[in-house]
């Protein structure tokens, strides 16, 4: 058996190998998915609407950073070349708008923009804006992957003066020395605005469970606190009876919203974190023979599955959290290399798909 | 005299670990299901049992593989890739119409099981290692194919997850026939035999004649026919294909399944009655900690309880 | 120089070594041998401190004082050396490093001098005779180019007991007369070689002593030249010369009629380091015992034969036709069966019962479109437990709970259900009471009579000479004598075992 005679294990691996290749062609070749016939996918397209980017919900008060204080020499964008680094694969309609927007923003101003994608590797993103520094680039935008672990990144940038924005998740270093800026969402602020649309809906009575994120997420415990220190304050009648982890996924949200209308029946609202849970959740209560609007439901992120929840009766409200970062981040590095003051930290204004809006508003969605 | 006695105290013990590993699962279904029936509200009732029985049966229909696999004395981590590789071709076939885009699932898990088996009975890689490989290639070459979540609007394959035969969901009557024929499969033909002779022995199935590459590729298809199977169904219950997340962990699940119920990881043992209470243990366990709205985290560390548990008493009875 | 008196080591159930006395002489090199289990593994570990000897059971003593070694590594420091068969040094590392590992020759700053370490390492293989650029990786030595830096290493740590155990068993006659070189330079050196071998021309080149070990008991030390190899073969294998032939001391009746035609005819079978050449002939009818010592090749043969292992040359016949080498399910499907030597971990299927054990091997054409057929499997079970009488609660009882002798009636079974042409018992009554013994012998004889062809494998003297018409001799790999008629006697055979190898055959 050990023992295999030499070619016939050459055979058999070229076989497998002939196998997989095969198989990747017949996958790919002739595949014909539903809407192969009707127009393009949705999200990338819209990604890039201009009356769809983003607005500073907090533009002073913050402070500030100017290039005479970051050190470096002022310079006109139009002529630089930025790098920007993303964290996960463009798998989700977050991600995957993020990056077309900072595309398209760069394509509108004329930017030469290099990209690079860690996969979700940390050790990838490290190497990817090293490679970006040497290829040339005199800007840099990251969205991070984790907030530790950029020293060796930061003294390479450092060393050649270059401008760093981080977009969506901080890093822990000292703004305006490290980098430049951070522009993001208020996760804690998109939780009690959730509540704020839970506490409308529902009338401020009831029971509402909450369908977490994924376990030890800093969005998870941000989204969760600002949700239930809301509640606590304005709609005391209102108790969260029920918290699962749906861990951001549709099925997730599904199996455990199956379980909970089983054991509570009369459960109020429902809170999910995320779209994709919530859309797991609309799921489950169809199943189990509910009618739209029976149970409240509130999610994050502002998708256009989810916003056509709300056109569809199923989603009462649904918080955006804004992943358009390209009009904003090229207007904070352009402001910054003429020798403008720049915020340091730059909270974006998220908005929100009510059923007053979401028919309207439909094609903002990503 | 004493020694005597002695001896049968230890026999006695060999005989109670015996009977708890091969019905300690049976006990544990029904120890929880007096647990929920005295304290979880709205237990009794059709639905709940439904719900149930609708959310375990992916998991046991991927475990009844897991089973095999393990018989042979073998693992195949690739399960839950192999789901999200059936999903994404779903997704990709489905303008062809769902039966030819049911075949190309199937067509791709059976692909994987052809590449697991090779490696594995062929190139002579250890089947831990052959499946991981496997693993990251799926899941990799699922998202390729399909990079995000994508809707299924296709109402036949939808029907399949939801709809039900005289209040029999679809998807408890495929997975009960499933593991019907997988015990059929086990006992009564060579194949099975076979297997379980590999499983418990290979030196001595080799030099018995065995055709033991075949067996092994065919484990391995099986299992990946099985999970692609599975992958379909929690496609067409989630009406969307899911490729980044479907199958995650499933790997783990259908493993718990088997060995909780019975079938040491030793291989040469194939308990399918118990695998399908294992599933369905777990699913309980899940359902009882979320329907009384306990720590998430206890259900991870009440699931690695029973396997310890089970592997105790599997391995306590080994040694003698 | 070294010495053990009245050595005894226990394992639970074993008796490994039962008050044994052995002294290995400065400047003398002392032969050990004996058949498997007989307790020289055993003895080496103990002198080397692998093993701790029984408590208040005899004592070791080392160039004139008492000693104890509770790890290797002080008998090592004491100047104790063992080569294993197996090289067990860094493959990775240069031959350099191997020579010196652990005791680098340092610089000034506590640095390795390798400047000085190449340089001796390099005069101290030449001292060997072997030249080889001490600064490659030692993997990409020959096998007998690394034994000799182990040996290399083993000397120059000042070493004044080496011990060899088996350490031709992977070479090539020129590196194997380089290494008896060796020796001899080590037994002028005045330092006390132990070698253990099973070949004997290899103990009478050089060796001067001669301990032979027997069921953990010494049943023989003295000078090697004072004992002719024929009285050495009988020592080892605990039979007399001239021993009468006893009549129903085993259960085999004797002579079979053999048909004329061979059912079983190998041809040249040969694979590496192992066979060389080896032909023999089975008739119909005919039970063709295989003879030799320990390591001579029987099993290796019959591996062959069965397709189990894989050969670089030679041919397998049956009934005519020939078979292909080195494919189980092709030897199996042309008639051969073997009974393996490892009954528990090559024979049975443990976990399964008697029934699945019988239909095992047969189960192809108990089936139809691959499923099961039950009742004729039940037909058959019941057939061969009723005729070969195996003793279970019932056929659904594990194989793995029954006793030897039934185990190995199992796998008769499961081998006449398949109606074989020839079957291969490598040590068939091995480890099995005696009653079950000689059931298995009436057995063989029977199925002998029925008209199989059968080769017997057997290191039990008796069952080999009273159950064979015929007797194949191997050595060292190769055949060198067959015994028939009255010649199959245990005095011809262990003539034939004894011969010198420039003498040929000396029994026809």
């Amino acid at each position: 058996m050990t023992q295999t005679v030499p070619h016939r294990r050459t055979a058999s691996r070229a076989l497998l190998a002939a196998g997989l290749v095969a198989s990747l062609a017949l996958a790919t070749g002739c595949a014909k998915s539903e809407d192969d016939n009707n127009a393009s996918d949705k999200g990338s397209s819209s990604a890039a609407n201009e009356n769809a980017g983003q607005e500073v919900a907090s533009p002073d008060g913050g402070k500030t950073c100017d290039i005479a204080a970051f050190g470096g020499e002022k310079a006109d964008l139009k002529s630089a070349t930025v790098g920007f680094s993303q964290s996960e694969k463009e798998a989700n309609p977050f991600r995957i708008a993020e990056t077309a927007s900072l595309k398209a923003e760069a394509k509108k101003r004329g930017v030469k923009l290099l990209t690079a994608n860690a996969q979700s590797q940390f050790s990838k993103q490290i190497s990817d804006v090293q490679d970006l520094i040497s290829k040339g680039a005199d800007l840099l935008v990251i969205a991070p992957l984790n907030s530790d672990g950029w020293e060796p990144v930061l003294r390479a940038a450092g060393a050649k003066h270059i401008p760093i924005v981080t977009v969506d998740r901080k890093i822990n270093a000292t703004a305006c020395k490290d980098y430049v800026s951070f522009i993001g969402s208020d996760f804690v602020e998109q939780g009690k605005r959730a509540a704020d649309q839970m506490i409308e809906a529902t009338g401020g009575k009831g029971t509402i469970a909450i369908l977490l994120g994924a376990a030890g997420n800093n969005v998870t415990t941000e989204r969760t606190k600002g949700f239930e220190d809301r509640i606590k304050e304005k709609a005391p009648d209102l108790k969260v009876v029920f918290k699962q982890t749906g861990e951001f996924a549709r099925e997730k949200g599904q199996q455990v919203t199956e379980q909970l209308i089983q054991s509570k029946p009369d459960i109020t609202g429902i809170y999910a974190e995320n779209d994709e849970m919530g859309l797991g959740a609309v799921n489950a209560l169809k199943g189990a023979g509910k009618k739209a609007g029976d149970v409240k439901i509130v999610t994050v992120d502002g998708t256009r599955n989810a916003v056509q929840g709300i056109v569809d009766g199923w989603i009462s409200g649904v918080i955006e959290s804004n992943p358009r970062f390209g009009p904003l981040a090229f207007q904070t590095l352009d402001s910054f290399t003429k020798g403008d003051k720049v915020g340091q930290d730059i909270v974006i204004k998220d908005s929100a798909y009510t059923k007053d809006n979401a028919e309207s508003d439909l094609s903002k969605a990503y | 005299m004493s020694e005597l006695t002695l001896g049968r105290a230890a026999v006695d013990r060999d005989r109670l670990l015996r009977l708890l590993q091969d019905y300690g699962v049976y006990l544990g279904v029904a120890v929880l299901l007096l647990v929920n029936i005295a304290f979880t509200p709205h237990f009794l009732s059709a639905e709940n049992f439904r719900t149930q029985a609708v959310q375990v049966a992916p998991v046991l229909i991927v475990a009844l593989g897991m089973a095999l696999a393990i018989g042979s004395e073998g693992v195949d981590l690739s399960v839950g890739s192999v789901m999200a590789l059936a999903t994404s071709l779903i997704s990709l076939y489905l303008g062809y119409g769902a039966w030819i885009a049911l075949i190309a699932a199937l067509v791709g898990g059976v692909l994987v099981g052809v590449a697991n088996g090779a490696l594995v009975a062929f190139i002579g890689v250890q089947p831990i290692v052959a499946t991981l490989a496997l693993m990251v290639a799926g899941r990799g070459l699922a998202l390729v194919l399909l990079p995000q979540l994508k809707d299924v609007r296709d109402p036949g394959l939808r029907s399949l997850g939801t709809g039900d035969v005289l209040g029999i969901p679809y998807l408890v009557l495929i997975a009960a026939a499933l593991a019907l024929l997988v015990a059929f499969v086990v006992r009564r033909t060579t194949f099975g035999r076979q297997l379980l002779a590999i499983g418990d022995s290979r030196p001595a199935a080799q030099l018995a004649g065995l055709p033991v590459r075949r067996v092994l590729v065919l484990v391995y298809v099986l299992s990946g026919a099985l999970a692609a199977v599975a992958g379909v169904l929690a496609t067409a219950r989630l009406t969307a294909s899911d490729p980044t997340s479907l199958g995650n962990l499933m790997e783990l699940s259908a493993i718990t399944a088997v060995v909780v119920g019975g079938t040491p990881l030793t291989g040469g043992r194939v308990r399918i009655g118990g695998t399908v209470a294992g599933a369905v243990l777990i699913q309980l366990l899940t359902a009882t900690l979320i329907k009384h709205d306990l720590p998430p985290s206890w259900t991870q560390i009440a699931q690695a309880v029973v396997i310890v548990l089970a592997v105790y008493a599997a391995r306590e009875r080994g040694k003698r | 120089m070294l010495s053990a008196s009245s050595l005894s080591k226990t394992f639970p159930g074993v008796r490994a070594l039962d008050g044994v006395d052995f002294t290995a002489r400065a400047g003398e090199v002392h032969a050990l041998i004996g058949e498997n289990g007989a307790g020289k593994s055993t003895l080496i570990k103990v002198l080397t401190g692998v093993y701790q000897p029984d408590q208040d059971a005899g004592e070791l003593s080392y160039d004139g004082r008492r000693v104890s070694f509770s790890t290797p590594l002080e008998a090592q420091h004491a100047g104790i050396s063992t080569i294993y068969q197996e090289v067990n040094l860094v493959p990775l590392m240069s031959v350099a490093r191997n020579l010196f590992l652990g005791r680098e020759p340092r610089g000034k700053l506590g640095l390795i001098d390798f400047r000085r370490m190449h340089r001796e390492a390099d005069a101290a293989l030449r001292e060997l005779g072997v030249r080889v650029d001490v600064q490659r990786p030692l993997r990409e030595l020959g096998v007998g180019a690394q034994q000799m830096v182990a040996l290399a290493r083993a000397v120059s740590v000042d070493a004044k007991v080496v011990i060899m155990d088996e350490p031709t068993s992977s070479l090539e006659p020129r590196e194997v007369r380089t290494l008896f070189g060796v020796i001899r330079m080590l037994r002028e050196r005045g330092i006390a070689v132990v070698y253990v071998s099973h070949r004997l021309d290899e103990l009478y080149e050089v060796c001067d002593v001669v301990t032979v070990l027997r069921d953990g008991k010494v049943v023989h030390t003295g000078s090697l030249g004072d004992l002719d190899r024929l009285r050495l073969v009988s020592l080892m294998l605990g039979r007399d010369i001239g021993d009468v032939q006893d009549e129903g001391l085993t259960k085999f009746s004797g002579e079979h009629d053999a048909a004329a035609e061979p059912v079983l005819r190998a041809e040249e079978l040969t694979a590496r380091h192992q066979l060389h050449g080896v032909s023999l002939e089975v008739r119909p009818g005919e039970v063709v015992g295989l003879g030799g010592l320990l390591g001579s090749g029987r099993s290796e043969t019959a591996k062959a034969i069965a397709g189990a292992l894989p050969t670089d040359s030679g041919r397998v016949v049956v009934a005519g036709s020939p078979v292909r080498t080195g494919s189980t399910p092709a030897a199996i499907r042309a008639g051969i069966s073997l009974l393996p030597e490892d009954r528990k971990a090559e024979g049975i299927v443990p976990g399964l019962s008697v029934r699945e054990n019988i239909a095992l091997a047969a189960l192809p054409g108990l089936s139809r479109f691959g499923l099961v057929d039950e009742g004729r499997i039940d037909k058959i079970v019941d057939t061969f437990v009723k005729r070969l009488r195996i003793k279970a609660s019932g056929p659904h009882q594990k194989v793995g709970e029954l006793s030897g002798g039934n185990q190995q009636k199992v796998l008769l079974a499961r081998w006449l259900a398949m109606n074989p042409k020839v079957l291969l018992l490598d040590e068939p009554t091995r480890g099995i009471d005696v009653g079950a013994k000689a059931e298995v012998q009436k057995l063989i004889d029977e199925l002998a009579d029925d008209g199989l062809g059968v080769l017997l494998i057997s290191s039990d003297m008796e069952e080999l000479i009273e159950g064979s018409d015929r007797v194949v001799v191997l050595k060292d790999g190769a055949v060198v004598a067959e015994l028939t008629g009255d010649a199959v006697t245990e005095d011809r055979l262990m003539r034939a075992i004894a011969a010198t190898p420039a003498g040929g055959p000396p029994v026809e």
